[in-house]
């Protein structure tokens, strides 16, 4: 089986700033990964690199075996992401936009679809208010079913959490769950370290652009340690 | 308090502009339009030819009132088209509500620090362009002082005056409909009973040709109780009381069904719809400097013998639409689509059908003006020429500036091919125009280049890797 991810030697520089420095990472399908750093770690950077959004200055990468740098169009086809800080289109209303994101995938059945996840997060109440007079929240809500509604084998997600309320995020993380159940891949980044050791499998520990730390969330618990001390004995030695 | 928040303002805008455009190309835009107008100065022997000094003087105060109106346009936009532009940066005139400072005094700041970013753009070196060839065209530097005087009053009275405007349409449209009709009745009555000239109402140029103290205290008024009254009652969040909408994408794409791209235009004419302005948008950008031109050309050029006005409107119906294109890419930036499976060159493509449908609009424009300017025999060569200045615009704006025309242009680097490419070609429109009208039913000559810079646009802009900004 293909990999889900493939990193080999990636950096990444904007000017006198290099915020990826030659990461090299493998992430096997049906895991839910977690890429952990602190803020300005270089995380979103990798995120946008893995979903050809940025092209590196330097290495190879592959997802579920397409070569990012040469087709980061299909890349953005087979993948769903939900990055940190895009809101959707203002004067859309939150039915149109999802409706606009299956005419741009090509999506049968828009309707259920759609419908599905206004009804999984509950905002079915708002699908025709603009997506710039809804919550920040609802806002968010958005964003995760705009990346699931093609149902990709591979998802990336940036900072999901943040927004959303605590219904609402046991809500997704289960549904994060059973979607690595099936068989699928999250990469998953986040600096809260307790969403991480709760649903992650594999984790990775990124600073300052260095990749610090690979390995499965089972190891740091047979260390006998919690993520965040680990993490922060990570980080500090650096 | 004000001065720390202008400022700070002056350094946003700087900071914007020169991240925008790569390594300070920004800082030498205002020197190219110094050179531009230098080299364009030496040529005003030469147009004196075919003009009086009054008709020249009195078309380039109306371009400065010109100008001020597109720039105090900027009001009626507020938030929303910062946040397109911009995206997710927070701007301090944005910020009144986490400053103890009035959302007034923010305005004022704002407003002011317009005011000196567009002279030192735009202003000051025009004017330092052609004091400098003042001596070369035998223009006394005392006259043309005199002359930059009376245009920046032009420039403030158009800023001020379409501030004021906006002002008024963002409390209540019905009260700016009222306010338009009630100064065209004045204008018309002072025109038609009391045979007070048009150019009377262009205070500065009035001004210009015989001094008087009234006229001038009557001018200063004007723009200071306007931007007084625009400042005082502004209103930069256009609260929408409708809080539910009927889905339209699906409709609307059906309608646009005959284009591949009929779900992105459906969302471009949404967002034209729903944003903040709605009519007021049009009203402002693309009518209202139409409008002017047409009373410009029906007043000033129909005065010169020999001279069909109805082209002379075809090739600034082709700008002022070009600029169009600005509009529909202000509310839609790229940033949305960056993690979906569509290129730039899509959204490209999508604009640009949208641009030909919204300018259906300018072609009955033109029908109304040739009728109304009794010149409907010149309608074809007329509207040939339209089309070819407009599309041909519209392919070398979106060839160097993609999806950022209101930013990239004020880059150097974009601005000099941009004017070197255009400026030939609007010189020999308006010649052959002036000459011989007829000879721009060859216009469409244009279209093939236009195209191929289309092409070539697609293909660049598909390589483009986007920088937030």
């Amino acid at each position: 089986m293909i990999d889900a991810i493939s990193v080999q030697n990636c950096t990444k520089i904007f000017g006198d700033l290099t915020a990826v420095n030659n990461v090299s990472l493998t992430v096997p399908q049906g895991e839910l990964f977690g890429l952990l750093g602190p803020n300005g770690s270089g995380k979103t950077t990798m995120i946008k690199m893995l979903t050809g959004q940025l092209k590196p200055t330097q290495g190879s990468i592959a997802v579920l075996g397409t070569d990012v740098l040469k087709e980061p169009i299909q890349t953005r086809k087979i993948v769903g992401i939900i990055p940190e800080q895009e809101t959707p289109p203002s004067f859309l209303t939150a039915e149109e936009y999802l409706s606009f994101v299956c005419h741009i995938r090509n999506l049968k059945n828009p309707e259920e679809r759609i419908d599905t996840w206004l009804h999984r997060f509950d905002f079915v109440d708002q699908k025709n208010t603009l997506c710039k007079d809804l919550s920040r929240g609802t806002r968010q809500k958005l964003m995760v079913a705009q990346a699931f509604l093609h149902e990709p084998q591979l998802a990336f997600i940036d900072e999901p959490l943040i927004n959303l309320d605590p219904l609402i995020q046991r809500v997704f993380k289960d549904f994060l769950l059973d979607y690595v159940n099936q068989g699928n891949t999250i990469f998953f980044s986040t600096h809260v370290l307790e969403i991480a050791e709760e649903i992650c499998t594999q984790i990775a520990v990124l600073d300052k652009g260095h990749l610090l730390h690979t390995g499965t969330i089972d190891e740091v618990k047979q260390s006998k340690q919690h993520l965040e001390s680990f993490f922060i004995k990570l980080v500090k030695e650096q | 308090m004000f001065r720390k928040l202008l400022l700070a303002m002056i350094k946003e805008e700087w900071r914007m502009h020169t991240k925008t455009a790569k390594n300070q190309t920004f800082a030498y835009f205002p020197l190219l339009i110094g050179i531009g107008t230098f080299v364009f100065s030496l040529f005003i022997p030469y147009l004196l030819s075919i003009l009086t000094t009054e008709q020249l003087f009195r078309y380039v105060h109306f371009i400065f009132v010109f100008f001020g109106v597109s720039v105090g346009a900027f009001g009626l936009f507020g938030k929303e088209i910062m946040n397109r532009r911009f995206g997710q940066i927070s701007l301090l005139a944005y910020s009144s509500r986490a400053l103890p400072v009035s959302e007034q005094k923010v305005f004022l700041a704002f407003f002011v620090k317009d005011i000196i970013y567009y002279l030192f753009l735009w202003i000051i070196p025009i004017f330092s362009g052609f004091l400098l060839a003042s001596p070369f065209i035998g223009f006394s530097i005392g006259t043309s002082f005199i002359a930059c005087g009376s245009l920046i009053l032009s420039f403030l009275l158009g800023l001020s005056l379409v501030f004021f405007l906006s002002t008024v349409y963002a409390h209540s449209s019905i009260l700016l409909l009222l306010l338009l009709v009630g100064s065209g009745v004045i204008v018309a009555v002072s025109t038609l009973v009391y045979s007070i000239t048009l150019e009377f109402f262009l205070f500065p140029y009035s001004l210009y040709y015989s001094f008087s103290w009234i006229v001038l205290a009557l001018l200063l008024a004007i723009i200071t109780v306007s931007s007084l009254i625009s400042v005082v009652f502004v209103n930069v969040e256009y609260s929408s009381k409708k809080k539910h909408y009927r889905n339209l994408l699906t409709p609307w794409s059906q309608r646009f069904g005959f284009s591949h791209y009929a779900f992105y235009m459906a969302k471009d004419f949404i967002d034209l719809k729903r944003s903040e302005g709605g009519l007021g948008k049009v009203i402002f950008s693309f009518l209202l400097p139409v409008f002017f031109t047409y009373l410009f050309l029906s007043v000033f050029i129909e005065l010169i013998p020999g001279i069909e006005s109805v082209m002379i409107f075809a090739i600034f119906l082709g700008i002022v639409s070009a600029t169009i294109y600005n509009m529909l890419t202000e509310f839609d930036s790229f940033n949305p689509y960056l993690f979906l499976p569509v290129k730039v060159s899509t959204i490209l493509r999508s604009k640009i059908n949208s641009f030909l449908i919204i300018n259906i609009f300018s072609v009955v424009v033109l029908a109304i003006a040739a009728l109304t300017m009794d010149q409907i025999y010149y309608f074809i060569p007329a509207l040939l020429l339209f089309i070819s200045i407009a599309v041909f615009m519209l392919s070398v704006t979106v060839y160097l500036t993609g999806l950022h025309p209101a930013f990239l242009m004020y880059d150097s680097k974009v601005f000099i091919p941009y004017a070197g490419i255009l400026c030939p070609v609007l010189f020999v429109a308006t010649l052959g125009a002036i000459i011989y009208p007829l000879s721009m039913l060859a216009s469409p000559l244009l279209l093939p280049f236009a195209w191929i810079l289309f092409k070539k646009s697609f293909t660049k802009w598909d390589q483009w890797t986007p920088v937030s900004i």
